[in-house]
């Protein structure tokens, strides 16, 4: 499903990812872990193309990022769910139409889109908040705005940065259910995270980076 | 479905940012006015320019003693030119006439004549697209060759002056034009760039998320159509107050005006020049823009 094949970033001739190479298969979560700095953003973000590569090859389902032509970025991005560190949700517009617009940007029926986004805040427990505007919300209810806008499109892969950054420890357990839940289901998921809480004694997959390289890789 | 969210998102940060789209709709409103009136102007002077060369005609004066077969000759040789709208045949006693007519109380002079000095006479009235300066020259020069006839006159300085006014006017408009068009484009295209300054974060997270290019730009396309579309209604409002002011208010005090024409058809295609316009000021914009 994802494949990194000698993979390097760099910013301003510091090596900030050093050829990295690993695969995630299929309905696996695996943990990206590590100190802050170690490059686990980085890494999500060359996944869906809001940083490029320098060196190596990825491949998300069908799409070579290296050979990727411009046009077809929307594409690839559209096939990967983000739950951003920073959120990034629309102050302006409700928590419906936020998780709406990954729909109607894929040209999904409005009627389609009431029940889909209704099942996507149900998911996350938030179905009541429907109506109100992100900057109502407190930083878990926000994170979970941006899960169900993650999770509305049934994307191939769920990349999330830092997901329970922001929150309380019970709060944050509730989160990483939601995630077990899809992927139970059959998703895709990959963690970036430094709380080791979130993984110990799960089983999963977890990648160890430090200072751009993978250090090590255990079950958590 | 992606159109129907371009549309509410346009007419939503139509709503959000109403001051400077106001703005640009009052503006765009004032430049589609200035057009109109142009056309008003232009639309007149073409009116009165075309009436010009119904009074316009080609004297010719006979020589005296020719007979009236050979004047029939004359004028049969004049009725045969392509560019000859019409003529009128003025003998040398119809002329005395008119004179002593026109003379009136003064006529008094004409009594010690003891015989009539005045030449048979052809009017001759040339077709509307043949009063142009070179073209009578040539018609007068043509019609001086012809044998019997002994002078030709013309009002050359009246095809002059319906020339010069017909091609200045024509200038000038296209000059307006122009200028005011790419007033209206680039009003469009500064507002159309403002606005997507003011939610390049929001297009960031949009881009992020998957959105074409195309859909991040149809609602910044309509938004810049709606602010042509708009502008033209107000125009529309601006024109006809102006136009009930001419025709009622300031006709009372210059009788003259009520004889303007209003080319009313201009208002039924000045929201849809303000749309053409917007369009292509956002195109500019957005196509300038890194997406």
């Amino acid at each position: 499903m994802i494949t990194f094949q000698n993979v390097s970033k760099y910013y301003d001739n510091q090596t900030v990812l050093k050829n990295i190479t690993f695969t995630v298969q299929k309905g696996e979560i695996t943990f990206i872990t590590g100190p802050s700095g170690a490059g686990k953003s980085t890494l999500l973000k060359l996944m869906y193309l809001a940083e490029s590569p320098d060196e190596g090859d990825i491949v998300i389902g069908d799409f070579h990022l290296a050979s990727l032509k411009e046009s077809q970025i929307p594409y690839l991005r559209r096939s990967v769910g983000v739950v951003f560190q920073d959120f990034k949700l629309i102050n302006s517009i409700t928590v419906f139409d936020n998780v709406a617009l990954t729909l109607r940007i894929r040209g999904v029926k409005e009627r389609e889109i009431r029940d889909i986004v209704s099942n996507a805040l149900k998911k996350v427990h938030i179905r009541h908040l429907s109506d109100s505007y992100p900057t109502s919300l407190s930083g878990g209810e926000q994170q979970r705005v941006v899960i169900a806008r993650a999770i509305a499109a049934e994307p191939l892969v769920i990349l999330a940065d830092e997901p329970t950054g922001n929150l309380d420890p019970n709060t944050s357990i509730d989160i990483i259910r939601v995630f077990r839940d899809l992927n139970a289901q059959g998703a895709t998921i990959v963690i970036a995270t430094h709380n080791r809480e979130l993984f110990k004694g799960s089983g999963n997959r977890v990648l160890k980076l430090d200072g751009g390289n993978i250090a090590g890789e255990e079950a958590g | 479905m992606t159109f129907s969210y371009s549309f509410k998102s346009a007419f939503k940060s139509l709503c959000r940012e109403k001051w400077i789209n106001l703005l640009s709709i009052l503006t765009v409103a004032s430049s589609l006015l200035i057009i109109t009136l142009t056309a008003f102007f232009l639309y007149n002077v073409e009116i009165i320019a075309n009436s010009l060369p119904e009074r316009f005609s080609i004297v010719s004066y006979l020589k005296d003693g020719l007979s009236s077969e050979d004047t029939q000759v004359i004028i049969d040789t004049i009725k045969r030119r392509a560019d000859i709208a019409g003529l009128k045949y003025i003998s040398k006693e119809d002329a005395l006439k008119e004179l002593q007519h026109t003379l009136k109380d003064t006529g008094y002079i004409l009594e010690g004549l003891t015989e009539n000095p005045l030449s048979s006479s052809i009017e001759i009235k040339l077709k509307k697209d043949f009063v142009t300066p070179s073209s009578a020259k040539h018609v007068a020069g043509e019609i001086k060759k012809i044998e019997g006839i002994d002078e030709v006159y013309y009002g050359e300085k009246i095809a002059d002056a319906i020339h010069l006014l017909r091609r200045s006017m024509q200038n000038m408009s296209v000059i307006i034009f122009l200028t005011i068009s790419s007033g209206v484009v680039f009003v469009t295209y500064s507002t159309v760039k403002i606005l997507f300054y003011r939610r390049k974060q929001e297009i960031e997270i949009i881009k992020l998320l998957g959105a074409t290019k195309g859909f991040l730009r149809m609602p910044f396309l309509i938004e810049g159509g709606s602010i042509g579309f708009f502008g033209g209604l107000i125009g529309i409002i601006g024109a006809l107050l102006f136009y009930f002011a001419v025709t009622y208010r300031l006709s009372m005090v210059i009788p003259m005006l009520k004889t303007l024409l209003f080319p009313f058809e201009i208002l039924v295609v000045l929201p849809l020049i303000g749309i053409i316009f917007g369009i292509i000021g956002s195109l500019i914009a957005i196509g300038r823009l890194k997406l």
